[in-house]
């Protein structure tokens, strides 16, 4: 799994050497970051159901998009949120890529899934982040840079 | 290989969970103590040479025969490829501290190590003899007890004595090498 620690250690395994100065730098970075990421994680979890429902429902009341698919979308919403609340925890896009992107293309076309509506829903959780009511700017800030990284993914 | 928080994430996706405030415990714990693992780590890097020299020295001076025609460290070829191993297995227990997971270790540094010490007739109690003096003079050398001089220079003035918890998850690394050999 990517993270800032295991993407350091690996590099300098690879060469063979301790961690350097410079990768001591870049772990304090990550460890400097932390503490924002982790409150947006925290506020994600406690609200990921209600942040799902809100999103789910604004879409689909406009009638725009079929209604059958709209349990399916839900649990997909959720399961990317969780996966975005993995992404702030490592200070990573590890767990997006490995376990949402890769190979989520091909699914949802398997399915006949609208990415139109789920792009939608995100954008509508991104748009809705108030600051500083829900979370502060650094942790809102890294929340919708994985929420924009996921919309581009998956449009 | 796995860090503290990927660590966190594997083990709440098992769960289909996301991650919520009581895992966030232990990781914001973590992240506090960033500056004594920092720190830690340097002790080790700074240092990696005359821990691991002493160490086969010490052992050494354990079995006098060893360093006699037939022993494991005769000739010094033996005797270097000792004190090599001696620093690969600090460097990876470096590694494992900085990322506060035993996962790095495990994979890369102790699978299938005592089936090649076996197999190159590696004597395994002696190898961690070796590896239990690392383990005391690495332990020593962080919490800044052992006599003479501090030994490292950290981020975190003052350090020494704020070390004792990182010292033992380091303890524990050593242990795991430990019982991997035996």
């Amino acid at each position: 799994m990517k993270s800032a620690v295991t993407t350091v250690v690996t590099a300098a395994d690879a060469a063979g050497r301790f961690p350097s100065s410079s990768d001591i730098e870049a772990v304090k970075g990550s460890f400097d970051r932390a503490p924002e990421r982790m409150q947006a994680a925290e506020k994600l979890a406690s609200s990921i159901d209600n942040m799902t429902a809100e999103a789910v429902e604004a879409v689909y009341s406009k009638g725009f998009y079929e209604q059958a698919n709209k349990d399916k979308c839900a649990r997909d919403i959720n399961h990317y949120l969780r996966l975005i609340n993995y992404c702030l925890v490592t200070g990573g896009t590890g767990p997006l890529d490995e376990w949402g992107i890769a190979g989520m293309r091909e699914v949802i076309r398997a399915h006949v899934l609208p990415t139109a509506a789920y792009i939608e829903a995100f954008t509508y959780i991104r748009d809705r982040v108030s600051v500083p009511g829900d979370m502060g700017p650094q942790a809102a800030t890294e929340f919708k840079g994985l929420l924009d990284y996921l919309i581009n993914a998956l449009s | 290989m796995l860090d503290a928080f990927s660590r966190a994430v594997v083990s709440a996706d098992a769960k289909g969970a996301p991650i919520g405030s009581g895992e966030l415990v232990a990781l914001r714990k973590y992240v506090a103590d960033a500056n004594k693992r920092i720190d830690a780590t340097l002790a080790i890097t700074q240092n990696v040479s005359c821990i691991a020299a002493d160490a086969v020295a010490g052992m050494v001076c354990e079995n006098t025969g060893m360093t006699q025609p037939g022993g494991n460290c005769y000739p010094t070829r033996r005797m270097a490829a000792c004190l090599r191993d001696g620093e690969i297995i600090l460097r990876y227990i470096s590694y494992a501290l900085l990322a506060g997971d035993p996962s790095i270790l495990d994979d890369r540094c102790l699978n299938g190590l005592r089936e090649t010490y076996l197999a190159l007739g590696v004597p395994t109690a002696n190898a961690a003899r070796a590896v239990a003096i690392m383990k005391a003079a690495t332990v020593a050398i962080m919490t800044e007890t052992n006599s003479g001089r501090k030994m490292f220079k950290g981020i975190n003035s003052g350090s020494g004595a704020q070390c004792q918890e990182i010292a033992s998850e380091a303890a524990s690394y050593f242990d795991r090498v430990i019982s991997a050999l035996s």
